[in-house]
């Protein structure tokens, strides 16, 4: 822990952090403590508290036990479990004794049909390891959320160039909450299940990627529309076989350019989203692409995949330049200014502990570390750095009590 | 072609040695799949490297050379000259039948037969020639199978040809990034071997027909011209063509005829759309500006494409653009560039302007109108072009209004009459359909040539945020109000497509590719708008703005626009 020695010491007991003026923690009691006596550059943030609407919208076993059970016959349910699930499914529940009842050499025949099935993908996953987990299981695996599963929070993205922030929480809602109007609009489609990364496009005030189980969503919110809900027809679903779940979407500093990764795909997507047209990046070994983060000036992007092998790819000419991480993988890493890069293992216990998300700030005077071990009762889950915050810097914490927290750093002009 | 298109020829004859090392590629691939043998491995490998080394593979090459050679000939031309306009269903008609679609007809006809019979001889078919010797009688026999296979081919090759350039339109695509020639080749070829087997079952199915229907014919006039009996049962009958397994050969000729045409598009596709690097300042070679000139030819898609790229990525060559020049201190880099860009914009935006006037000259005497006037204001610090322009005096304001008004002699008056005869003509029913002119098209043509307008509008707009921090002389920023209200201009055209309402519903685009690139067009010009307004945040009061300009950059500013 000498990486800290120059690092106050945590606040008292029932005292919380609230801003950093000059170099120096104000810390407040956590029930009746307000940021506004320290200082009133987020006086105008939204507010943001999900805890208590979470209730209502969670999804748990008890909510599916309300529903009645309807007995279908037979081919009605096969059918709708092949359109719905796919072909296998259909498989094994016409070979399930226990709903196929009516048919012995139907069953007979899906046994077989899956046993052969299962050898096949018993060899793909010989050949192809990485695509063993399923859906959220990966997104869980590789996310710089902590739980992120459970967190109340699961991401937030800051506007580049507002006060506006996107916030994906547990029930796969995401929440515009922006200063100026004080409704919130909700995205809301049927796609949009797993959320594990949100990213604004640069240069645009309405576009919002979200990276979701099926595939890249990206939304056109208007910020003039009164609507809380937009209609689904404002968000188009960008998909491809094989990239799902979508691990993280990043947008080129540029705005032309958006990449998606996925945890199950070796290939990383560069789309032109409004042709909804992808080349796909690949290059031989390394597993799923992870993550992906542009450098500053869009020349360089880092991507990190599920192995030790990392790549940055010159933006010039899409050519990339292999790396090895010791002994793990690449958890977290980010650019600074200057084409500096920061990359983060979890072995690697070089600033003290497991590090699970690092945020650079844009001015490059701050870098914030989420570790991945930590012995305080609230953990923050996810955090990101205000881009157009011009007092200093703001930090937003999501805490995994459902707070949301900005962290001004202020410098006042006499210091 | 001219000297201009050197680059387009040479890059065609890159394509060209791409085309025929693949193919040779797949010929032999296709040789030693054919002979597989695994009962055998060493038997099967020598006679695979004795026919890979054979004259009959080198015979075929020199083949394969010809045919990508002229089809690198017909992609040329096709690329080449600015896509003819077509706006009435009849033109549209009469183009089919045009000289050189027909000589294109021919040429992919020939090329289907002899790409079939290049692959049927490699595989050492017996369907080769079309004589054999009689089996119960004396004389020659008609091989019909080896008949149907070569008319099989020119089938192929015309079925390709009808819906490839007839009834598909060709237009460069240029991927929005470009990888290493190789790289994509790679990422390719599993697209095309899939599409190729895919797309070969319907062109068999339609011969099979097409054979069932009409075959006796043929093949009675080539029995005939060769004296040659027919001993087999005949094939137009469904099932003689069943039992002899021939339609399998067809197909998998079919497909590798498909999948050797892919291999050409794509490999022409990917070596045509590279990007080229234009100097800056240059005595002997094709400068920057230069290219830009061409416009929508296909130097002029090169061009815009690099401006884009030295905007973004590339800040040495800026450099280059915000030099002046050596003796004299003139921007003449940053000038020529900011005048083609302008150029290619404003061409666009008269022809969208007459679309959304519906084609009234009216539309384009007020954009003329309203361009010299919305300069007009800040005379004395917006200049645009090389020198400093005097011409915007009020005097010269009047003089060119007077012009406008002068041109009432008689043949004009006469023309003008026949002219609305004309478009009264054209809109009766039956007249209407055939002659009238579609607007749809006309958009529809229009938008796919925005590529280029999209590239020069963020070109021009990441350069210009560049300069605030890489423009030591403040070259650019003389010229920010013009490209300003240039860009703006363009985005107010382009939502006035779009707006509910006021436009006429036969506007309304049902093609999805013209949708998107209306959405993209769109993006752009916002981005590139974004990209000047949140850069010069700080100082755009500082502009020099035109006071309508000034209130539709307010949502920019505002991070309100949508």
């Amino acid at each position: 822990m000498t990486a800290f020695y120059d690092f106050p010491n945590l606040p008292g007991p029932g005292e919380i952090a609230f801003c950093k003026l000059n170099e120096v923690y104000c810390c407040d009691n956590r029930n009746y403590g307000n940021i506004s006596t320290f200082t009133n550059a987020t006086k105008n943030h939204p507010v943001i508290n999900v805890t208590r609407d979470i209730h209502h919208h969670r999804q748990t076993d008890e909510n599916i036990s309300m529903y009645i059970d309807v007995e279908d016959n037979l081919l009605k349910k096969i059918t709708s479990v092949w359109y719905k699930q796919g072909f296998l499914e259909a498989l094994s529940i016409a070979a399930d004794p226990t709903i196929n009842r009516e048919s012995k050499s139907l069953a007979l025949a899906a046994t077989y049909a899956l046993k052969v099935a299962n050898v096949f993908s018993a060899f793909r996953y010989f050949l192809q390891p990485h695509l063993k987990d399923i859906g959220p299981k990966i997104v869980a695996n590789y996310s710089n959320t902590r739980a992120w599963g459970h967190a109340p929070i699961k991401c937030l993205a800051w506007h580049p160039h507002t006060t506006k922030i996107a916030v994906a929480i547990l029930d796969d809602n995401v929440r515009i909450y922006c200063s100026e109007v004080s409704f919130v609009s909700t995205l809301k489609c049927k796609a949009q299940v797993n959320v594990s990364s949100l990213s604004w496009r640069p240069f645009s005030a309405s576009e919002l990627a979200v990276g979701c189980e099926q595939g890249v969503i990206v939304w056109s919110v208007d910020p003039n529309s009164m609507f809380t809900k937009p209609s689904s027809s404002n968000a188009v679903l960008l998909k491809r076989s094989g990239h799902s779940p979508v691990t993280d979407v990043s947008w080129s500093p540029n705005g032309d350019l958006l990449i998606s990764c996925s945890g199950a795909d070796t290939s990383m997507l560069v789309w032109d989203v409004s042709m909804e047209t992808a080349v796909p990046l690949r290059r031989v070994a390394g597993g799923g692409i992870v993550f992906a983060r542009w450098s500053f000036d869009a020349s360089k992007v880092f991507a990190a995949t599920s192995s030790i092998i990392f790549r940055i790819w010159q933006t010039k000419s899409w050519s990339p330049e292999r790396w090895c991480a010791r002994g793990c993988r690449v958890v977290a890493a980010c650019w600074g200014p200057g084409d500096q890069l920061l990359v983060a293992l979890p072995s690697g216990a070089v600033v003290g502990g497991p590090v699970l998300a690092l945020c650079w700030e844009r001015g490059g005077r701050h870098l914030a570390v989420l570790f991945e071990e930590s012995h305080l009762v609230a953990l923050p889950s996810t955090m990101a750095f205000q881009q157009n915050f011009s007092e200093g810097s703001c930090l937003t914490v999501a805490w995994s009590s459902g707070r949301v927290q900005h962290f001004p750093i202020l410098y006042t002009d006499s210091y | 072609m001219g000297p201009k298109s050197e680059i387009f020829s040479q890059r065609l004859v890159v394509a060209v040695l791409w085309n025929i090392g693949l193919q040779t590629l797949l010929g032999v691939v296709l040789v030693f799949v054919i002979q597989i043998n695994f009962l055998h491995p060493l038997e099967w490998i020598s006679s695979t490297l004795n026919d890979i080394f054979g004259w009959k593979m080198g015979l075929n090459i020199v083949l394969l050379g010809f045919v990508s050679f002229f089809q690198a000939y017909i992609y040329g031309s096709y690329y080449m000259m600015p896509l003819p306009k077509y706006f009435t269903r009849f033109s549209m008609f009469l183009n089919m039948f045009s000289v050189q679609n027909s000589i294109f007809g021919i040429l992919y006809a020939l090329s289907g037969y002899f790409t079939m019979g290049l692959y049927s001889s490699l595989a050492n078919s017996e369907y080769n020639n079309l004589k054999k010797n009689c089996q119960y009688s004396d004389g020659q026999c008609l091989m019909e199978q080896s008949l149907f296979l070569q008319f099989g081919g020119m089938w192929m090759g015309l079925y390709y040809f009808l819906n490839v350039h007839i009834f598909g339109t060709s237009i460069l695509l240029f991927p929005h990034i470009y990888q290493d020639k190789f790289q994509q080749i790679k990422l390719a070829i599993n697209n095309i071997l899939s599409s190729g087997f895919k797309s070969s079952v319907m062109p068999v199915v339609y011969y099979c027909v097409f054979y069932y229907l009409w075959g006796s014919k043929p093949r009675s006039i080539v029995s005939n011209v060769f004296s040659l009996y027919l001993e087999d049962p005949p094939l137009d009958q469904i099932m003689n063509l069943i039992n002899s397994g021939i339609w399998i050969g067809l197909w998998l000729y079919t497909s590798l005829f498909f999948v050797s045409v892919y291999t050409m598009r794509t490999v022409f596709n990917i070596v045509l759309t590279e990007p080229m690097k234009f100097p800056i300042v240059s005595d002997t070679s094709l400068t920057l500006h230069k290219a830009l000139a061409q416009r929508s030819q296909f130097i002029g898609y090169l061009g815009a494409q690099d401006l884009r790229i030295i905007s973004m990525i590339d800040p040495g060559r800026r450099q280059g653009i915000f030099k002046l020049s050596q003796p004299g201190g003139h921007p003449r880099n940053w000038n020529s560039i900011l005048a083609e860009g302008l150029g290619i914009i404003n061409d666009f935006n008269t022809e969208l302007d007459n679309i959304n006037g519906d084609g009234k000259p009216v539309a384009i005497e007020n954009s003329i109108h309203r361009n010299i006037v919305n300069v007009s204001p800040n005379a004395g610090l917006s200049y645009s072009g090389k020198l400093r322009n005097m011409a915007q005096s009020p005097k010269i304001l009047e003089l060119k209004e007077h012009k406008y008004n002068k041109d009432d002699t008689l043949a004009n008056a006469a023309k003008e009459e026949f002219n609305i005869f004309l478009q009264k003509l054209c809109q009766k029913p039956g007249i209407s359909y055939l002659f009238g002119e579609l607007t749809d098209t006309k958009l529809k043509f229009l938008l796919s040539q925005a590529q280029p307008v999209m590239w020069t509008c963020e070109g021009l707009a990441f350069i210009a945020a560049a300069s605030l921090t890489e423009d030591k002389y403040g070259v650019v920023q003389t010229d920010l109000p013009t490209l300003l209200s240039t860009l703006i201009n363009l985005k107010q055209n382009l939502d006035k497509l779009s707006k509910p309402g006021l436009i006429p519903r036969k506007h309304v685009l049902n093609d999805s590719f013209a949708i998107k690139m209306k959405s993209s067009l769109t993006s752009s010009v916002k981005r590139s708008i974004y990209k000047i307004v949140t850069t010069f945040s700080k100082y755009i009061h500082e502009i020099p703005l035109d006071a309508d300009v000034k209130i539709a950059i307010q949502p920019f500013l505002l991070c309100k626009e949508a």
